[in-house]
C-alpha cells in the first residue's frame, strides 16, 4: 500500500519485546473503545462522558473501586486456573464448576463446624477461615482432577470432562441449597444459609485479604513456569508431547498435575465470591452469574497469552469495564447488557491486534524500481 | 490448461534471474533454470543453498523479489499455490502434508475441485486406481494415512498431485525416507511418468547416485547461486559432490580399531506390539559391548521403531529381556535409562528429538533437566544449562545466531547437530542412533559418522539403525539385517557384504547358524 511518498508493508517479526506486547495491547484497548464510541453516539450519548462515567466508576468512585477490585480478583484466579493447564497445551473450561465445588467444600466446612444448626455461633476465624480455603482448593483441585486424570490416563478431551462437569455442579449446587437441601438457609427462599458474623474474613479498606492470594499465586506461576522443573516439565509437554516423552517427562502426570493446580485456584475463586465478598457471605440464587463471569478467565489467559503477570492488568481491566459498563448502563438509562457488548468489543479487539505480535509494519521511501 | 500442445523435448518452464532476499541472505542470486517436457531435471544442493526456496516460489508460496517466470511462454505470476496448481504444477513436499486419519483416497480427492460437495469416492477410486496402474504405483487406496509407512504416504502425495492435473511435479527429497527397495519402485515410476511427457523437478540433497540414475539434466546450486547446469551422461558422483560442497568429500570414513571390552547391553529374545496391535518384533537377540558399533540394516516398517522404542523405555516388551550390566532392566523406565547411561538419537528429530518453540537452551535442557547439576530442588540452573549451550554450539559448530534462538530456526544437518551434541555430551555407555543421517545433506551426514565413531572411540557401545547400506557397511562392526521382525543373520563387519546383507534385508536370505 503506499501513502503520500511512503510505502507502507508487513514484514514477519522475529523477536517481541515486552513493552512492544504491551503498546500493542494498550494501543487495542484505545482502538477497542473508540469503536465502542459508535454505540454510544447511535444512543445520542457524549462518548467521553460515558467513558469517563465508566472508568471514574470502576477505578476512582469509593462504591465503584471495591466492587472492580472483587472482581478482579475473581478473574485473576479464574485466569491462573485456566492459564495452567493452558501451558500444558490443555484446555479448562470448567472453571465454573470447579469454583462451585471450591464453594460447596467450603460451607461444608462450616457445616461441619455446626454453622449451620447453630444461630450466628462464634467459631474460631483462625482456625475455620484456613480450613475453609484448604477446602476450597481440595474441593476445585478433585473436580479438576477427574478431567486430569481421564485425560492424562485415557485421553479423553478434557474440553468435553470439564464442560460436562460444570452442569453437573450447577445442580449439586442447586441442590444443595434449595429447599429441602443440606445447605438450605432456614426458611428457603433457594439460597444457602448465611455465613456466621465470626467467619467474616479481616478487610483492608473494603478489600478482603483474597487480593494477596490472587496476586501472590500469579506470582507464584510466573516463577514455576520461568524457574522450576516442574513448569519447564509442562511446558516441554505443552508444546511438545512426543518430545516430553521422550525425555522422560511422565506424560501421564503432568495433565493431572495442572488440573489439580487449575482447580485448586479456581475453587479459591469459589470461595472469594460466596464467603469473601462482603455483603454476600452466602450462596446466593443467582450463583449461575458468578459462575458464568469464570469464563472471561479463558478470555483473560487468552489475551495475556499465558503469561500469568500479564493476566494481572487484563483481569483488572476487564473486572473494571464490566462494573463500569453495567453501572453507565443504569446511569444513562441505556438498554440492557452495556458491560457485556463493552467486554466483548474490546475481547475481539484484542484477539485481532495480536496479529502485531507476528507482524509488524514499516514504512520506506521507496527506492527506484527499474 | 496452459501446457497443452507442448510437445516432448519442448521447454515448458522457465524462470529467469529469479532473486529472493530474506533478512540477512540472498537465498536465490539471479537463478536461471528451464525444464521441458518428458524431463526429469534434478536440482542438487546442500541444505541452506536455496533449492527450497526456489521450489517455494515455483509453487507460489513465495514471490520473488526480481526475474521472471514463463509457463509455455507465457509470464506468469504466482499469488498463491493454487495459482500454479491450476496451471498444472504440483508439488510433493518431503514434510508430508496429508490428513493421517483420513484414507488415501480422501486424501488424493481433498482439494480437488470435482470433489466439490458431494464426494464420489468410487469413480475418484476407480480414476486413481487406473494411474497407479499406468505409473506402477502400489498403494491401498482406502487404507488411512496413518497406517501408511513412509514410501506408501509419498506416493499418496504424488497420486494426489498428477490426479489435480499437475504436469510439472516437483519433489522435495524424493527419496530420503525410502527404504532402497521403495526408492527403486519410485525411481521406475518417475521414469515412466516422464515418459508420458510430465516434466519432473526433484530436489536432492545427498544421495547421488538418484541424481546419476534417472535425471536427464541437473543443476546445481551454492549458496543461492547456480554454480552449473549439464547433461547428467556427462558428469560423475565425485564431480557433483564437489560442486555442490565446493570442496573434496570423502566418501569412504576410516574405520577405527578399539579393542573390545565386556558387554554392556544384551538382548534376549524381545519381542514388542506395533501400534496397530500386531506383534511387530518378533524374538531378537543380541549384545552390544564397548567400543563398538552394533548396525542394523532394514528397510523401514520392519520392527526397528519398536525395537529401538523398547530399549529406549518407551514402549513395553511383550517378551523377552533387556539386560544392562547383566542386569535386568525390561521394566525401567526411560528416564531411569537416561540416568543409568544409554543416550538415545530419535529418527523424529522435529517432533521427538526437540521442541520447535523452545529455545536452544531448552531444548539441551531435554536430556540435563533431571541432573542434579543442572536442577536442584525442583530449580532449574538455566545459568549452567545457557553455558552448557554456548559450550556445545562452538563444539559441534551449529550455526546459530545464539543459545536463545528457537529452534525452529535451524536447519535439519544444525538441529541434529544440537541433539547429537546433547545427547552424547551425556557421555553415556550406549548410543542409539536411530537413522541418524537421515534427510542430512553430504556435509552433516559425515559429521554425524564421525561424532558416532568418536563415541565408539570413547569406549561406548553404538546401534546404529539405517536404511542406508553403504552407511551400515562402512560404520558398524556387526551387521544385523532386519526382515518382518526377525533377525535375518548377525554377521561380523568382515563378512557383512551388500550383496548378502541387501538380500537378507529383503528376506530372501536367512543365515544358516543364528549366532
Amino acid at each position: 500500500m503506499r501513502i503520500g511518498g511512503y510505502q507502507m508493508k508487513l514484514e514477519k517479526r522475529l523477536t517481541l519485546s515486552g513493552w512492544e506486547a504491551a503498546l500493542i495491547s494498550i494501543l487495542a484497548i484505545i482502538f477497542a473503545l473508540a469503536l465502542f464510541s459508535l454505540l454510544f453516539i447511535l444512543a445520542g450519548i457524549n462518548p467521553l462522558f460515558a467513558y469517563q462515567e465508566i472508568f471514574s466508576y470502576a477505578f476512582v468512585n469509593p462504591f465503584g473501586l471495591p466492587l472492580t477490585i472483587n472482581r478482579f480478583i475473581f478473574l485473576l484466579l479464574c485466569t491462573s486456573a485456566f492459564i495452567i493447564p493452558f501451558k500444558a497445551g490443555l484446555w479448562n473450561i470448567g472453571m465454573t464448576g470447579q469454583l462451585y465445588a471450591g464453594a460447596l467444600c467450603a460451607f461444608g466446612i462450616v457445616v461441619a463446624f455446626g454453622g449451620k444448626a447453630l444461630n450466628n455461633p462464634n467459631l474460631p476465624p483462625l482456625l475455620v477461615i484456613p480450613l475453609m480455603l484448604i477446602g476450597a482448593a481440595l474441593g476445585g483441585a478433585l473436580l479438576g482432577a477427574i478431567a486430569g486424570l481421564l485425560r492424562g490416563r485415557f485421553n479423553v478431551n478434557e474440553i468435553v470432562v470439564t464442560m460436562m462437569l460444570n452442569f453437573m455442579t450447577f445442580w449439586l449446587v442447586s441442590f444443595f441449597i434449595k429447599e429441602g437441601g443440606p445447605y438450605m438457609k432456614s426458611g428457603g427462599e433457594g439460597e444457602s444459609f448465611e455465613l456466621p458474623t465470626s467467619l467474616h474474613v479481616p478487610l483492608i479498606k473494603d478489600i478482603p485479604f483474597m487480593v494477596f492470594i490472587a496476586l501472590g499465586f500469579a506470582l507464584l506461576l510466573y516463577y514455576m513456569f520461568a524457574k522450576t522443573r516442574l513448569g519447564y516439565q509442562i511446558k516441554g509437554y505443552g508444546l511438545s508431547p512426543a518430545a516430553a516423552r521422550y525425555a522422560g517427562i511422565k506424560t501421564f502426570m503432568i495433565p493431572l498435575l495442572v488440573f489439580i493446580m487449575g482447580g485448586a485456584l479456581a475453587g479459591l475463586a469459589g470461595y472469594h465470591y460466596f464467603a469473601a465478598v462482603p455483603g454476600l457471605y452466602k450462596i446466593p440464587k443467582n450463583y449461575g452469574y458468578f459462575g458464568d463471569l469464570a469464563f472471561y478467565g479463558i478470555i483473560c489467559g487468552l489475551i495475556s497469552q499465558g503469561n500469568p503477570i500479564a493476566a494481572i492488568p487484563v483481569a483488572l481491566l476487564f473486572g473494571g469495564l464490566s462494573i463500569g459498563g453495567r453501572f453507565v448502563q443504569g446511569q444513562l438509562h441505556m438498554s440492557f447488557g452495556v458491560d457485556y457488548a463493552l467486554l466483548g468489543v474490546l475481547m475481539v479487539t484484542l484477539v485481532a491486534f495480536q496479529f502485531f505480535y507476528r507482524h509488524k509494519i514499516v514504512w520506506k521511501k521507496p527506492g527506484k524500481e527499474k | 490448461m496452459v501446457l497443452e500442445g507442448i510437445k516432448r523435448g519442448e521447454t515448458v518452464l522457465e524462470a529467469r534471474g529469479i532473486t529472493k532476499r530474506f533478512p540477512g541472505v540472498v537465498a536465490n542470486d539471479c537463478i536461471d533454470f528451464d525444464i521441458k517436457a518428458g524431463e526429469i531435471h534434478a536440482i542438487l544442493g546442500e541444505n541452506g543453498a536455496g533449492k527450497t526456496t526456489l521450489m517455494n516460489i515455483l509453487f507460489g508460496l513465495l514471490q520473488p523479489e526480481e526475474g521472471e517466470i514463463y509457463l509455455g511462454g507465457k509470464r506468469v505470476k504466482f499469488r498463491s499455490p493454487l495459482d500454479a496448481i491450476n496451471l498444472g504444477i504440483g508439488m510433493v513436499h518431503q514434510h508430508r502434508k496429508l490428513v493421517p486419519a483420513h484414507s488415501a483416497i480422501e486424501n488424493i480427492i481433498l482439494g480437488h475441485p470435482m470433489a466439490g460437495n458431494i464426494l464420489n469416492l468410487k469413480r475418484a477410486e476407480k480414476e486413481v486406481q487406473e494411474l497407479c496402474h499406468k505409473y506402477g504405483f502400489k498403494v491401498d487406496l482406502r487404507a488411512k494415512v496413518w497406517q501408511l509407512s513412509e514410501g506408501e504416504k509419498q506416493v499418496v502425495e504424488i497420486l494426489k498431485a498428477i490426479y489435480r492435473g499437475a504436469e510439472i511435479l516437483i519433489m522435495d527429497e524424493p527419496t530420503s525416507a525410502l527404504t532402497p527397495m521403495e526408492t527403486e519402485k519410485l525411481l521406475s515410476s518417475i521414469e515412466a511418468m516422464a515418459r508420458d511427457e510430465l516434466a519432473i523437478v526433484p530436489f536432492i540433497t545427498h544421495k547421488l547416485p538418484v541424481v546419476l540414475a534417472i535425471s536427464h539434466r541437473v543443476t546445481v546450486l551454492r549458496r543461492g547461486k547456480v554454480v552449473g547446469c549439464m547433461e547428467t551422461a556427462s558428469t560423475s558422483e565425485q564431480g557433483l559432490a564437489m560442486q555442490m560442497v565446493g570442496r573434496e568429500v570423502i566418501f569412504r570414513l576410516e574405520r577405527a580399531e578399539v579393542e573390545k571390552g565386556k558387554p554392556i547391553l544384551q538382548v534376549e529374545n524381545l519381542s514388542a506390539l506395533s501400534d496397530k496391535g500386531f506383534l511387530a518384533l518378533k524374538g531378537v537377540s543380541f549384545s552390544i559391548c564397548e567400543g563398538e558399533i552394533f548396525g542394523i540394516a532394514g528397510i523401514s516398517g520392519n520392527g526397528q521403531r519398536e525395537l529401538v522404542e523398547v530399549l529406549a523405555g518407551l514402549r513395553n516388551a511383550e517378551g523377552g529381556k533387556v539386560m544392562w550390566d547383566g542386569k535386568d532392566i525390561t521394566h525401567a523406565s526411560n528416564l531411569e535409562r537416561w540416568q543409568m547411561g544409554m543416550g538415545y538419537i530419535p529418527c523424529d528429530r522435529i517432533e521427538v528429538g526437540s521442541i520447535a518453540d523452545f529455545s536452544l537452551v531448552e531444548n539441551i535442557a531435554l536430556n540435563y533437566y533431571f541432573d542434579d547439576k543442572f536442577s536442584r530442588h525442583g530449580i532449574m540452573d538455566y545459568r549452567n544449562l545457557r553455558k552448557q549451550t554456548e559450550e556445545m554450539i562452538s563444539e559441534y559448530d551449529i550455526a546459530t545466531p545464539g543459545p536463545e534462538t528457537k529452534a525452529k530456526n535451524l536447519s535439519g544437518g544444525n538441529l541434529q547437530k544440537l541433539i547429537l551434541a546433547r545427547v552424547l555430551s551425556r557421555r553415556p555407555r550406549i548410543v542409539i542412533a536411530d537413522i541418524p543421517s537421515q534427510g542430512l545433506d553430504v556435509g552433516a551426514t559425515e559429521f554425524v559418522q564421525n561424532k558416532l565413531i568418536e563415541a565408539k572411540k570413547g569406549k561406548a557401545g553404538v546401534l546404529l539403525i539405517s536404511e542406508d547400506l553403504d552407511e551400515i557397511l562402512s560404520l558398524s562392526d556387526w551387521v544385523a539385517a532386519i526382515y518382518e521382525g526377525k533377525f535375518m543373520g548377525i554377521l561380523p563387519a568382515e563378512q557383512a557384504r551388500k550383496e548378502n546383507v541387501g538380500a537378507m534385508m529383503a528376506g530372501l536370505l536367512q543365515e544358516e547358524h543364528q549366532l
